[in-house]
C-alpha cells in the first residue's frame, strides 16, 4: 500500500477521506468491496 | 486505476536547501555582503541537515519527500494555499501602506499583479486541462 501508517490511521479515525484509487486498493487488499470497507452505517475499516 | 506513489528522493529538499544557500551566498557576495552570504548558507545547510537526519517523524519525512503519500500531498497543497493567502494579504496591506505614505507601491504592486495574473491563468489552464 503506497501510503503511510499515519494515513491508514487517519482513514480509520475518519480524519482523512482516501482517493478513489486508494479506496479501491484498500478494498482489494481486504478482498472486499469499497462499499463493505467504507460502509457509512459502520464506520470502522473491516479487517 | 492504481493508488499513486508520490515518494521522491530524501536528498531532494536538503539538496534544494543547499543550492538555495549557495545562490544566496553568490548574490550577497556580489552585493558586497559576504558575511551575510556565509550566514545564509550556514542556516540553509543546517536546515538541510535537520531535514536529512530528522529521523522517522511523518512531518520530516513528508517534507523531505521519502514519506509522501496522497494525504501528505493534500496537506502540502492546503499548506501552500494558506501560505499563499497570507502572502497575498500582506502584499495588499503593504500596497495600501505604501500608497498611504505617498509612494508608488513598488514592489508590492508588481508582486500583487503577477500573483493575480498567475492565479487567473492557472485557473484557466486547469479548467482547460479538465
Amino acid at each position: 500500500m503506497a501510503v503511510s501508517r499515519q494515513t491508514i490511521n487517519a482513514i480509520e479515525t475518519e480524519r482523512y477521506t482516501p482517493s478513489l484509487p486508494l479506496a479501491l486498493a484498500l478494498a482489494r487488499y481486504f478482498n472486499s468491496t469499497v462499499e463493505e470497507v467504507f460502509d457509512g452505517g459502520n464506520d470502522d475499516v473491516q479487517e | 486505476m492504481e493508488a499513486t506513489t508520490m515518494f521522491r528522493s530524501k536528498w531532494f529538499l536538503p539538496g534544494f536547501s543547499v543550492a538555495l544557500g549557495l545562490a544566496f551566498l553568490v548574490a550577497l557576495w556580489a552585493g558586497g555582503k559576504p558575511a551575510d552570504g556565509v550566514f545564509s548558507l550556514a542556516v540553509l545547510i543546517g536546515f538541510g541537515l535537520l531535514i536529512l537526519l530528522g529521523g522517522r517523524s511523518e512531518t520530516i519525512r513528508g517534507l523531505r519527500g521519502d514519506g509522501r503519500d496522497e494525504r501528505f500531498a493534500r496537506l502540502d497543497l492546503v499548506a501552500t494555499a494558506i501560505a499563499g493567502n497570507v502572502l497575498i494579504a500582506i502584499v495588499i496591506g503593504a500596497c495600501i501602506w505604501e500608497w498611504a505614505h505617498g509612494r508608488d507601491g513598488s514592489p508590492f504592486v508588481q508582486l500583487g499583479a503577477i500573483t493575480g495574473v498567475t492565479y487567473v491563468l492557472a485557473v484557466g489552464f486547469l479548467r482547460w486541462r479538465g
